[in-house]
């Protein structure tokens, strides 16, 4: 009995062996894992969607889901999902997904427009794989909220913002970059100025 | 060796990162923010950890030619473990630390302590020697990156310290001011071993 389980642990087949069981093992652990956590991580990417959009119009985020369901319809086009803000009847704005290519990931983020499209109501990211401390500084608030109020339209061409040095003062087509990512905050703006050319080629004018 | 030398040894007198220059690419990259740091450097503990426990504990049926092969697999499934419990638990962390925690896998030390003392030796000691190798990783990680974020952005732990009046050093945040750091704090911590060894021979 000893001298054949030491032959087997010699043969050839041992180590395809020993990988298929410790495969398994580890991957079924893992698997379980992820079965345990899916819900939560997909409910709090409902709650991170929810909250980006409410605040993005500046509406109250103290009983999220009421707020959600009261001044935001879900719209479709194509295969697009994009959001509605309302207060009572009045629209506020139009919020769109949008995402492009970041320095070392994909950038997917939120922009907001006034029912006109001329305006940006805010910009905020959902999700990016930036340098954290550097690229990652593109969720800094200072950074995203740089883009509330300024113009996007004018005279029906999208515009195109330039970059100025951090802590500079800016005029309505600059905004100001993080020092050390100018790549990522490069990025960020070719994603709005493209995004939002896309937009208006897939709306024109009739955007109800 | 008994399990306080053998933490002492991996945490400090054979310290991965300054000692055998390992781990660098992650200790350059995640030390600009102490709570990055911090994050990152309780991942590799874990990993380190619980790999060396695990490789050790198989280390007599491992087959010697795959045994790289296992190590990666094992590695990748605590990566994997940290990664999900930080997304589920932890997402804001989760989302800072973005790429850096599945880069967990590549960080050589987790290998380097594999190969150099889980294969050989006891579970629990490998396990002890796995939290003395991360301990001592996380220590540097702590030491660069308060220097970083004090200078870089006048704040520590994300609280501001430096009032307004201090002009943030953007080298600092940068890549570049790391490799100074990391330069410098080698030289501190071995200057004076290295000098001693020379007066001796």
């Amino acid at each position: 009995m000893r001298e054949g389980k030491k032959l087997f642990r010699e043969s050839m087949l041992y180590p395809v062996f020993f990988m298929l069981i410790i495969t398994i093992f580890f991957i079924s652990i893992l698997a379980t894992l992820h079965l345990t956590t899916q819900d939560r991580i997909k409910e709090y990417k409902r709650i991170k969607l929810r909250t980006t959009i409410l605040e993005i119009f500046a509406l109250p985020l103290d009983d999220l889901d009421r707020y959600y369901e009261e001044h935001i319809r879900e719209k479709k086009s194509g295969d697009i999902i994009y959001y509605v803000a309302f207060a009572d009847t009045v629209v506020l704005g139009y919020c769109f997904p949008v995402m492009g290519n970041g320095l070392w990931g994909t950038i997917s983020a939120l922009l907001a427009v006034t029912p006109d499209f001329s305006t940006i109501v805010g910009f905020d990211i959902l999700a990016q794989n930036e340098t954290p401390g550097l690229g990652g500084r593109i969720t800094e608030s200072w950074f995203k909220n740089q883009f509330s109020g300024k113009k996007i339209i004018e005279d029906s061409t999208v515009l195109e913002f330039n970059l100025v040095a951090e802590g500079e003062i800016t005029n309505n087509i600059q905004v100001n970059q993080i020092t050390g990512a100018t790549q990522s905050s490069k990025a960020v703006v070719k994603i709005i100025t493209s995004e939002m050319k896309r937009i208006v080629g897939q709306f024109g004018k009739n955007y109800d | 060796m008994t399990k306080k030398e053998i933490f002492l040894s991996s945490a400090f007198t054979e310290n991965s990162v300054w000692k055998q220059i390992l781990g660098i690419c992650s200790a350059l990259a995640v030390t600009n923010l102490m709570s990055n740091s911090m994050v990152m450097g309780l991942g590799v503990i874990f990993t380190l950890a619980l790999s060396g426990f695990t490789i050790s504990l198989l280390r007599e049926y491992i087959p010697k030619r795959i045994r790289m092969m296992v190590q990666t697999l094992i590695i990748a499934s605590y990566v994997i473990v940290v990664d999900l419990f930080l997304r589920a638990f932890y997402p804001d962390m989760s989302e800072a630390l973005g790429p850096y925690v599945g880069l967990i896998i590549t960080n050589c030390i987790i290998m380097g302590r594999a190969e150099a003392f889980a294969g050989k030796n006891r579970p629990v000691d490998s396990l002890i020697d796995g939290i003395g190798a991360g301990f001592g990783y996380t220590l540097v990680l702590l030491l660069i990156s308060t220097v970083r974020e004090l200078f870089g952005f006048g704040s520590l732990l994300g609280r501001e310290i430096l009032g307004d009046w201090w002009t943030r050093w953007s080298i600092m945040v940068m890549a570049p001011s790391a490799f100074f750091m990391l330069a410098i704090l080698i030289w501190i911590i071995e200057g004076p071993l290295q000098r001693k060894k020379l007066n001796k021979g």
